[in-house]
């Protein structure tokens, strides 16, 4: 049999049988199962494909398997406080975590802690990626979600404290769910909320491009690769389905009419807390706190498959199958280092020289001419503020030639 | 030849003229002899064939034709003739508005005064009449005579074109704006002249021009001066509110949907219903993709390109500095040639006149515009600071040495009935409009002023800065606190100072001092709406936006105790002002969002009265403060039983709606721990006690005293009891029953989404047969709720209690027989119907122990049909008929019984359905043994 493309990884929060284990996506049948422990809502992440990482439920540590591995806990990582939710870069070069309020910044390479950002006001609930790992989006039950760009977080020196680009505070309860589309940067977001709305937002902007009222409070919330429809999963058991293309201008379109009951997926009995589509978009995976996580057909909207839990479902994912996975011999590339748990200023860059020094972003998913020529920037307007009592023309003609070097520096740098 | 002779005499006879006769006429003398008279045609005999004319039949060309005539007594006719015919004829003016506006604008510049004064009058006429679209092809023209006029070597037509100014800027102030490269220097000439080079060279940084003074005007220099800055005034607040949108903005609009609305996208709001029936249909555009918005964070160089490439436009820092650099030091030698006057007249410097006083105050005005006219907050970051670098120790000097300012009392003697004189006298004399002008308001714009050279956050300056922030804080700090009442215009621009005021000057004394100043003024009684709703708002934007920022905003005292009154005063305000509510709930909200803790302390104490059901502002405020009342459930930290009886109560009495009801339930149901959401255990806001008793109660609707109550009570609404309805059902509205109804369900769904269905059901059970089961009134709501409950509650291998089946069965036949009285609403029906059927066809038991109650003997005859209809329901329904069958016996015996008693000869309509029914579900088992035996 051939390895598989995607798999679903689920887990619930009882742990009796297994913390969480891997699935196939066609027929459920179980792959593997990791032991010990079980997983809080929304903490379980796959950082690199080669390690699971899942927080544990009401304590203050992460759990952490390699992912071949299956039996043996690898290893638990201390946090300062519990884990509400936990999300790994796609790049694998970063873990956010969020502790109560704060949301807590690692870096992968050398487990150094590299920042502490404290903007929400109550615990933060759901954390999620863009895809090229260049932002992040965090939502918390104080109502706000907060649009952050990863680079100015970890890039500020440490005299100011990062700000998030965009707050999003147009919900009023609640966030309990936040999708990421695809698109790194232009990408749109999906928020879920208590306040009964899915609400969609753009990324580059924070504007809200669209808001969806529903009659019972939306958990879950994602989009297929296409961005075509918005499945938004409900308190009541029911998950809607949003089309968000309309078809109705086209002009051969059959006379087929959307109906009421031919959008909504019924047959979950309680809290649909998570929910994801497959690559292909064709399939719609399910969990839910009536212990169940369902895998349904998106066209016809039928259950194919239900695996029972012996808990309520906290985490529920369809992801491509790691290489590892399947390989009972391999290895991590890279060793899982040790996480500081204190922030740690000596190994922040206190001044904008030496700030390039810290930066570790891989070289091709930034774009490090954006940056430095932001750097540039950066010194021109400080050094237009000091010498501010020389003569206009001179400090200009000054600083011109400063930045032409420092460009002509990052041009030998690439 | 004599005959010749005489003939030629005959031709040629000599008048003799003789002395003292008359000389006779020749014959070829002008007979002079008549009267001339000049003739005058005032009027002409045309009739309607050349369009309408005025009363002396002068039509619209004649009029315009005679504008150009030398004589300065007909121009001024013709133009009163045209504003009588084109107010007459409205229709015209559209019709000739190119010749009429270019003929007039012509007249501007007429050296006759009175001309000038009737053009003005029909401008001003004309102006009224048509907008601002159509004028503007024709506006170049206008205001090239008007520039014309501003800049005429006459002083009196001078005058006069700032009287044009004015009439348009009321009228069409966004293209007199668009004209401001030429204005603005123009207004410069009025008051000044440009000096030579080289004079210019010696008072480096005086600008380039001087201020000038012409004896021969008809007011005095000063008030001159002041008519012209009251102009530029008013123009540059024109230039202020009329710039147009962004370019990014309108370049977005074309694309339908996201029609770019002051900067913003619209966003698309559908509800679930709508988009499932597809009346919302959804089109999310590439939003952005190929062009970024305007606010896309994502720009490769920051377009000071384009700032540079508008360089015409009057928004950049730059350009502004440019103008103010001429007109600032303009207007300081004005004050001061203005002050110098004052003071030979008085020693005090702090009192003015009110002629002095508007001065100033137009001058300060004018540098509040300059600062705005940079829309961006960077530029004009960058024009504050050049300010404060150019100007600081002049402002210093000349405005704050004597502030605040008070009115030099000259005209206060003279009694009050004098007033209007000293007025005419004041209009006559040209001081124009605006001349009156309050210290409190002058003291408040130069506050303002001053204050926006302070800069943000720098420590060095900070110190430098006291010795001028000092007075202006010991003012705002009087002026708030002093207990008076301050206009909300006035108001508005002290807040705004307070407000810059802590944000730049980041320390927590300054913060404390200005807010309880703030404070004061706040807690005064009988404020106007106004007022309070910008002291409300002035807080909560304070707390709101800044919070985050400023820590020193966040700890303070002031802050903490005003979000804890909020909650107080929302109880004390009941219904009497919503939109104060709702205001007060857009702060309440997101405070307790951001679980501010005072503000949680104070609401979780005056709870109970905001969730009270009588008078509470959840049950008296509109529909959208109710949801946020509700939603605001979600941030309390705990809820006590006494709570939960009071939303409990809320939830049934019908006073919030149905859906907020079921929002209420689910609110609690997810604060509850059972709810299994909440992912933090460690603090318990909902004890599970207390949400199942609330889950009961809003399931009954009614608390226990009022059920106490009903027993004894002998209302219309109450049915009595039967054989065929052992519980005496006590009729409750239709409204009360349908709400109820929905509510019931948000209960049992919660109810059913708890984790262990046998000891929910347990529980349930309990709390019925102790609370209902002895009950001998029942209202219709309680039974069919119960009877919804129970079967969707109930798991397989759980046994009932028989207390609670006897109940159940009561329940069910008083509600199946209910059902057949109900005419009057379908949806009842439906409701009760579903609640019977349900409880029936999941409980086995059930149905046998009403079959078994239904004792026919005891049964009078009026009653014999209702049990056959109720009979023939039960046998219709395909569901239920296996649960029949298993009863089959019973039910053949219940029938024999019927048709046994039922003495009548005649077979009734009843009896046969009944039979008919009974033998289509018998068919085929036991069918026609079954019919043998009846009959």
């Amino acid at each position: 049999m051939s390895a598989p493309v995607e798999v679903v990884l689920s887990a619930d929060s009882a742990g009796q049988l297994f913390n969480c284990a891997v699935f196939d996506p066609h027929s459920g049948s179980e792959f593997l199962s990791y032991r010990g422990g079980n997983t809080s809502s929304r903490s379980l992440t796959v950082l690199n494909g080669e390690y699971i990482l899942g927080a544990q439920l009401g304590k203050n540590f992460i759990n952490v398997w390699e992912i071949q591995r299956k039996d043996q806990l690898q290893q638990k990582i201390v946090c300062p406080g519990i884990v509400t939710c936990l999300c790994a870069s796609p790049d694998g070069l970063y873990v956010l975590a969020g502790i109560a309020e704060a949301i807590y910044l690692w870096e992968m390479s050398t487990g150094n802690l590299l920042a502490i950002l404290s903007r929400h006001y109550q615990d933060v609930s759901c954390i999620r990626f863009t895809d090229d790992s260049s932002h992040f989006v965090s939502g918390g039950k104080d109502n706000l979600a907060l649009i952050w760009n990863l680079s100015s977080v970890v890039q500020l020196d440490s005299s100011r404290t990062p700000e998030p680009c965009h707050i999003l505070s147009r919900h009023s309860l609640p966030i309990t769910d936040i999708h990421c589309g695809l698109m790194g940067p232009q990408a749109r977001v999906a928020t879920a909320s208590l306040d009964q709305t899915v609400k969609v937002w753009e990324v580059s902007s924070g504007e809200m491009l669209l808001s969806v009222l529903f009659d019972v409070a939306i958990m879950s919330v994602t989009f297929d690769p296409c961005e075509y429809f918005l499945f938004c999963g409900g308190s009541d058991g029911n998950i809607f389905q949003v089309s968000l293309c309309s078809t109705s201008l086209s002009r051969d379109k059959t006379f087929q009419t959307d109906s009421d009951g031919n959008q909504v997926f019924k047959g979950h009995r309680n809290l649909v807390t998570c929910l994801s589509v497959s690559m292909d978009g064709t399939v719609l995976l399910s969990g839910s706190n009536d212990e169940t996580v369902r895998m349904w057909d998106v066209q016809s909207k039928q259950c194919i498959w239900s695996i029972n839990h012996k808990g309520p479902v906290t985490n529920a994912v369809i992801i491509p199958a790691p290489a590892n996975m399947f390989l009972a011999d391999s290895h991590p590339a890279v060793p899982l280092p040790r996480f500081s748990r204190h922030l740690n200023p000596s190994e922040q860059g206190d001044g904008t020289g030496s700030g390039g020094m810290c930066l570790r972003l891989r070289a091709n998913t930034q774009e490090p001419e954006g940056t430095y020529l932001e750097k540039a920037d950066e010194l021109y307007s400080l050094m237009c503020a000091v010498t501010d009592k020389v003569s206009r023309e001179v400090h200009c003609c000054c600083c011109e030639s400063v930045v032409t070097a420092l460009r002509q520096s990052v041009m030998l740098h690439l | 030849m004599k005959a010749k002779k005489q003939k030629r005499q005959g031709d040629f006879q000599k008048i003799q003229l003789k002395v003292g006769k008359k000389k006779p006429k020749a014959e070829n003398a002008t007979n002079v002899n008549f009267k001339s008279k000049a003739i005058h045609l005032p009027e002409q005999l045309k009739h309607a064939d050349s369009g309408p004319t005025t009363h002396r039949q002068l039509d619209i060309k004649d009029l315009l034709s005679k504008l150009h005539h030398i004589n300065s007594n007909i121009k001024q006719g013709a133009l009163v003739g045209l504003r009588v015919l084109l107010s007459a004829q409205p229709t015209l003016i559209e019709l000739h508005a190119s010749a009429v506006l270019s003929e007039v604008a012509a007249l501007f510049t007429d050296k006759d005064g009175s001309v000038r004064a009737a053009a003005v009058r029909l401008l001003r006429f004309i102006a009224q009449c048509i907008s601002a679209e159509r004028v503007a092809p024709f506006f170049p023209l206008l205001s090239a005579h008007l520039t014309c006029a501003m800049t005429h070597i006459s002083e009196a037509i001078q005058e006069d074109a700032l009287r044009v100014l004015d009439v348009l800027l009321e009228h069409y102030p966004g293209l007199l704006s668009q004209r401001h490269t030429v204005l603005l220097t123009n207004f410069l000439e009025l008051i000044s002249q440009k000096r030579k080079a080289g004079t210019g060279q010696d008072k480096s940084g005086k600008g380039g021009f001087a201020l000038t003074i012409s004896t021969n005007r008809s007011v005095t220099a000063q008030q001159w001066r002041l008519t012209v800055l009251l102009r530029l005034g008013s123009f540059l607040q024109a230039v202020v509110e009329e710039r147009p949108l962004e370019e990014g903005v309108t370049s977005m609009i074309g694309l339908g949907m996201w029609a770019g609305e002051k900067g913003s996208v619209t966003s698309v709001d559908v509800s679930w219903e709508e988009h499932v029936f597809g009346k919302g249909r959804i089109q999310v555009f590439e939003n952005s993709g190929a062009v970024p918005t305007s606010h896309s964070t994502y720009r490769l160089r920051p377009d000071s390109k384009a700032v540079a490439g508008m360089n015409k436009e009057l928004c950049s820092a730059e350009t502004v500095q440019g103008f103010a650099g001429t007109l600032v030091p303009l207007m300081l030698e004005i004050w001061v040639e203005a002050a110098g006057g004052d003071r030979v007249q008085t020693d005090s410097g702090h009192l003015l006149s009110a002629e002095a006083m508007a001065l100033m105050f137009q001058i300060l005005t004018i540098l509040q515009l300059l600062r705005r006219l940079t829309p961006q907050r960077d530029q004009q970051d960058i024009l504050d600071a050049w300010f404060r670098n150019s100007y600081l120790t002049d402002f210093k000097h000349h405005f704050m040495k004597n502030f605040p300012y008070g009115l030099l009392e000259v005209a206060r003697h003279r009694k009050k009935a004098d007033g209007k004189r000293i007025r005419q006298q004041q209009v006559a004399a040209g001081t124009v409009a605006g001349g009156n002008v309050e210290p409190l308001a002058l003291n408040v714009t130069l506050c303002q002023v001053m204050v926006t050279l302070s800069l943000r956050g720098q420590d060095h300056v900070e110190a430098e800065d006291a010795d001028w922030l000092g007075p202006i804080r010991g003012f705002i700090r009087e002026t708030l606190s002093s207990g008076g009442k301050l206009s909300s215009k006035h108001l508005a621009a002290l807040l705004e100072v307070v407000w810059r005021m802590i944000v730049t000057q980041r320390s927590r004394v300054v913060t404390d001092d200005l807010l309880q100043a703030v404070y004061v003024q706040y807690q005064q009684r009988n404020l106007a709406v106004s007022v309070r709703t910008l002291l409300l708002h002035f807080f909560s934007q304070l707390y709101i936006q800044e919070h985050q920022n400023h820590p020193h905003i966040a700890r303070s005292r002031i802050l903490a105790r005003w979000l804890a009154s909020l909650p107080v005063q929302l109880v004390q305000l009941g219904s009497r002002n919503p939109q104060l509510s709702a205001q007060l709930l857009e702060t309440i909200h997101p405070a307790a969002a951001r679980g501010n803790k005072d503000l949680l302390q104070s609401l979780q104490k005056n709870a109970c009265n905001i969730y009270d059901p009588q008078e509470g502002s959840v049950v008296v405020l509109p529909v959208d403060s109710q949801k946020r009342l509700v939603q605001i459930l979600h941030f309390l930290p705990t809820f006590p039983a006494e709570l939960l009886a009071c939303l409990s109560q809320v939830c049934n009495t019908g006073r919030v709606s149905a859906s907020l009801a079921t929002m209420l339930v689910r609110t609690i149901h997810l604060r509850s721990p059972l709810s299994g959401w909440s992912s933090s255990s460690q603090d318990v806001p909902v004890k599970d006690v207390d949400y199942l008793s609330f889950c009961f109660t809003t399931l009954t609707g009614f608390s226990s005293e009022m059920l106490q109550a009903l027993q004894d009570t002998d209302e219309d609404g109450l049915m009595p009891s039967s054989t065929l309805s052992p519980l005496s059902v006590f009729t409750t509205t239709l409204e009360q029953f349908l709400h109820h109804w929905d509510v019931v369900e948000e209960v049992c769904h919660c109810l059913d989404s708890l984790g262990s269905r046998a000891q929910c059901f347990d529980v349930i059970q309990n709390a019925i047969i102790k609370n209902l089961c002895g009950l001998v009134v029942v209202p219709d709501c309680v039974c069919a709720a119960i009877l919804r409950c129970v079967p969707r509650l109930l798991d397989v291998n759980f046994l009932p209690s028989d207390t609670l089946l006897h109940f159940l069965s009561d329940c069910c036949l008083s509600m199946l027989s209910l059902l057949l009285q109900l005419e009057q609403s379908a949806r009842k029906r439906d409701a009760v119907w579903e609640a019977c059927f349900a409880a029936l066809s999941t409980v086995p038991r059930l149905l046998r122990l009403v079959l078994q109650s239904l004792h026919v003997g005891d049964l009078c005859e009026e009653e014999l049909p209702v049990l056959a209809q109720i009979l023939s329901l039960l046998l219709q329904h395909t569901q239920l008929r296996n649960h029949m069958m298993a009863n089959a016996s019973l039910l053949q015996h219940i029938i024999q019984d019927l048709t046994h008693f039922y003495g009548g000869e005649t077979r009734e309509q009843w009896l046969t359905d009944l039979l008919y029914c009974y033998s289509v579900t018998l068919s085929g088992h036991r069918a026609n043994m079954g019919m043998r035996d009846i009959y």
